[in-house]
């Protein structure tokens, strides 16, 4: 492509310049006319560089090309002091023409789409080229007011005919106007039935095809306006220099397309949904009809973003399909003439990939994360589980047996009476069996509180309160039942607080308050101790602090030595 | 009609003056081993005893054996012996409902408010059963 450039490089160059030579020295009042070819003729040849670099698969580059040479090459021709150039010159001015409609009917793929259309575009040039060279042979310069300075043309059967020679233009003319006609209807109809990324290619083409119009209009011959040579040499060449420019323009503003696909990437909020990732890659290729679509779980076909079934393996007219890399399910469905941007396609569907690899990696950790929190609620419950088990277990066996043998003891030493020996031995035998029954009933509280099975968190915090060695008052508790794992939290978070309170806070007294709020319940102790606990020094609060994070809370601790200690716990409650 | 002062520890208690037989006793306890310990243990004290496992059986054998005291276990495999108490105090056994003591080898704090709002006439920790810790319970009613 690199070469291919160099060439056309090279080209427009050398034709500026030896236009530029053979008009040297300018006559003084064709200079500005002079100026004019020379700028159209090279906007043509830019526009082909242009095209060429931008769509390299499309034939645009090439049609703007010849359009190019087409405009520049009979004015050199022209000013060559040569007859023959001069003819040759003078015969070709108006080919020109043909290659622009030829170029506005195969925009943008650079390919005419029916038969029709390819013979409408031969007719464009055999009409441009017969009625030249019908119209030449009558053509004296003479009548253009050419002196005798001029070369001849070759072509001249006898003085020429001034009136046959404007016969034939006039005929040419028309000819000319209704092949603008139709041409014209053409790309109106090419331009209603595109859709997406084709529309908006055909944008600067419209414009072209409508001035071109209002021009051929205005100039044609059936009119015979007061301003006609003011038209013909001051619109006309705007017109002409209008579609390169507005090709050059369409260009660079599609060059930083590129960078409105990474800043609308860039936009995109983390773990967006993929429809709002179409709509950014629709924005920054400018197709609006973009389609992201996913295969199936099942593999019966491909759903887009709004649901609807997409047919990936015959898609319709005018769409094209792309695997998006990486990913096995999803594909973009596109318009056809984006096919001339491949290299932003390519990107489009990267930018797509990471966002949707992305995506995926962010809902895996995600999953990952929800497993892991619910597994670990899972363990503190199944722990709680089996603390209570234990508890019932220690109750129904070991402290059952111990009661029957206190109270078996207990007879023993009525009836030994007689024997005092005797009666003192089993009345220490069963004082052992008190306290042996005594740090079993401890022992199984520690394990898990019976109290909070029977009576729930209001009796329970009573009991923890009622056996703190630090005066403690409930501030507020609620009645009712709650869930299991929220109640056993709330119940270890007062416990462990009033453990450290009795141990470390050096209190005079403490307060317990629990409230319930709207999916919340909020647990907080304070105590007017000597404050300074830190919840990463002892494991104690660092167990807690899990414990809290375990069914979804958050735990504070406020201690600033010499203020007292305040823990609070937001546990949800539904 | 059931005997009461059947045996020789309870005679001495009789003889002592007692006018009025002590009244039966009914043990609801889903442990075998615990009941027919405690019957032994309340017979040598001249109660006569009623044995029941469950809640249901609890009620059933209140309105056919109208014991003067069921000394009931808070833990039982059907419902619970708060909710057995209940059921006596709203007449499911008969009426007069019977004197319920409730029973546990936990402690009363291990039920928190539960026993105070009970119909229950009081709590008495299995360790700490005894034939005169019953009399007083049974004394305090007629009172």
């Amino acid at each position: 492509m690199s070469r291919r450039l160099a060439v056309l490089t090279a080209g427009a160059i050398a034709a500026a310049g030896s236009l530029a030579w053979s008009g040297w020295p300018p006559h003084s009042d064709y200079l500005p006319i002079l100026i004019c070819y020379e700028v159209i003729g090279l906007s043509f040849l830019v526009a082909g560089i242009a095209a060429w670099a931008r769509w390299p698969a499309s034939r645009l580059g090439l049609l703007f090309t010849i359009a190019g040479y087409l405009y520049l090459v009979p004015y050199i021709l022209v000013n060559l002091a040569n007859p023959v150039a001069f003819t040759i010159g003078n015969l070709s001015q108006g080919i020109y023409t043909a290659a622009v409609a030829h170029l506005g009917l195969a925009w943008p793929a650079g390919r005419l789409r029916s038969r029709f259309e390819c013979g409408v575009v031969i007719a464009e040039y055999v009409t441009a080229a017969g009625f030249s060279v019908a119209a030449i042979v009558f053509w004296n310069p003479a009548f253009s007011g050419c002196d005798a300075s001029c070369p001849a043309n070759v072509l001249l059967v006898g003085d020429g005919s001034r009136p046959a020679g404007n016969a034939i233009n006039a005929i040419g003319g028309f000819v000319g106007l209704v092949l603008t006609g139709i041409v014209l209807t053409l790309i109106v109809r090419h331009w209603r039935s595109a859709r997406g990324w084709s529309r908006r290619a055909m944008i600067p083409l419209i414009w072209l095809a409508g001035a071109v119009g209002a021009e051929q209009i205005v100039t044609g011959s059936a009119l015979d306006l007061p301003l006609s040579s003011l038209i013909s040499f001051g619109l006309a060449p705007l017109v002409m220099l209008a579609g390169p420019v507005l090709f050059v323009i369409s260009t660079v503003r599609a060059r930083t397309a590129g960078g409105a696909l990474g800043a609308a990437i860039v936009d995109l909020e983390p773990g967006a949904s993929p429809g709002r990732l179409r709509e950014a890659l629709a924005r920054a290729l400018g197709d609006s009809t973009l389609q992201l679509a996913f295969r199936r779980p099942d593999g019966t076909g491909y759903l887009d973003t709004a649901g609807q079934p997409v047919e990936v393996d015959r898609p319709d007219p005018g769409r094209v399909v792309t695997r998006v890399v990486g990913s096995e399910r999803a594909v973009l469905v596109y318009d056809q003439g984006l096919e001339l941007e491949p290299q932003l396609v390519r990107l489009t569907a990267a930018a797509a990939s990471m966002a949707l690899e992305h995506s995926r990696l962010q809902a895996e950790v995600q999953a990952q994360l929800e497993q892991v929190r619910a597994s670990r609620a899972r363990i503190v419950q199944a722990g709680d589980a089996e603390r209570r088990r234990l508890e019932r277990d220690l109750h129904d066996g070991a402290q059952q047996r111990l009661v029957t043998l206190s109270l078996a003891l207990g007879m023993a030493r009525d009836r030994a009476a007689a024997d005092p020996e005797l009666g003192s031995l089993i009345e220490s035998a069963s004082k052992e069996a008190r306290e042996a029954l005594t740090e079993l009933r401890e022992l199984a509280r520690g394990i898990h509180p019976a109290v909070l099975t029977e009576t729930g968190l209001a009796g329970a915090i009573q009991a923890l309160v009622e056996r703190s060695p630090v005066a403690t008052t409930i501030t507020a508790v609620p009645a009712g039942r709650l869930p299991a794992a929220i109640e056993a939290t709330a119940y270890f978070v007062v416990s462990e607080a009033l453990t450290n309170v009795a141990k470390h806070a050096m209190a005079d007294s403490a307060e317990v308050t629990i409230c319930q709020r709207p999916g919340r319940l909020v647990v907080e102790v304070s105590d007017d101790g000597a404050g300074g606990a830190r919840p990463e020094g002892g494991s104690g609060l660092r167990g807690l602090a899990d414990r809290v994070a375990s069914v979804g809370g958050a735990l504070r601790v406020d201690s600033p030595p010499g203020c007292g200690t305040r823990l609070k716990a937001d546990l949800p409650c539904p | 009609m059931l005997r009461v002062c059947p045996d020789a520890s309870g005679r001495a208690r009789c003889q002592t003056g007692s006018v009025q037989p002590a009244p039966a006793i009914l043990i609801v306890d889903d442990h075998v081993g615990f009941r027919t310990f405690v019957r032994s243990m309340l017979e040598a004290a001249g109660f006569t005893v009623a044995e029941a496992a469950t809640g249901g059986e609890a009620t059933e054998a209140v309105r056919t054996i109208r014991p003067g005291l069921v000394l009931l276990d808070i833990q039982l495999p059907d419902f619970d012996g708060f909710e057995v108490a209940r059921r006596l105090a709203a007449g499911q056994g008969g009426d007069p409902a019977p004197v319920v003591v409730l029973t546990s080898t936990r402690e009363a704090s291990d039920y928190g408010g539960r026993i105070a709002g009970s119909p229950a006439a009081g709590f008495l920790p299995k360790d700490q059963l005894s034939g005169a810790a019953l009399r007083r319970f049974l004394a305090r009613d007629r009172a």
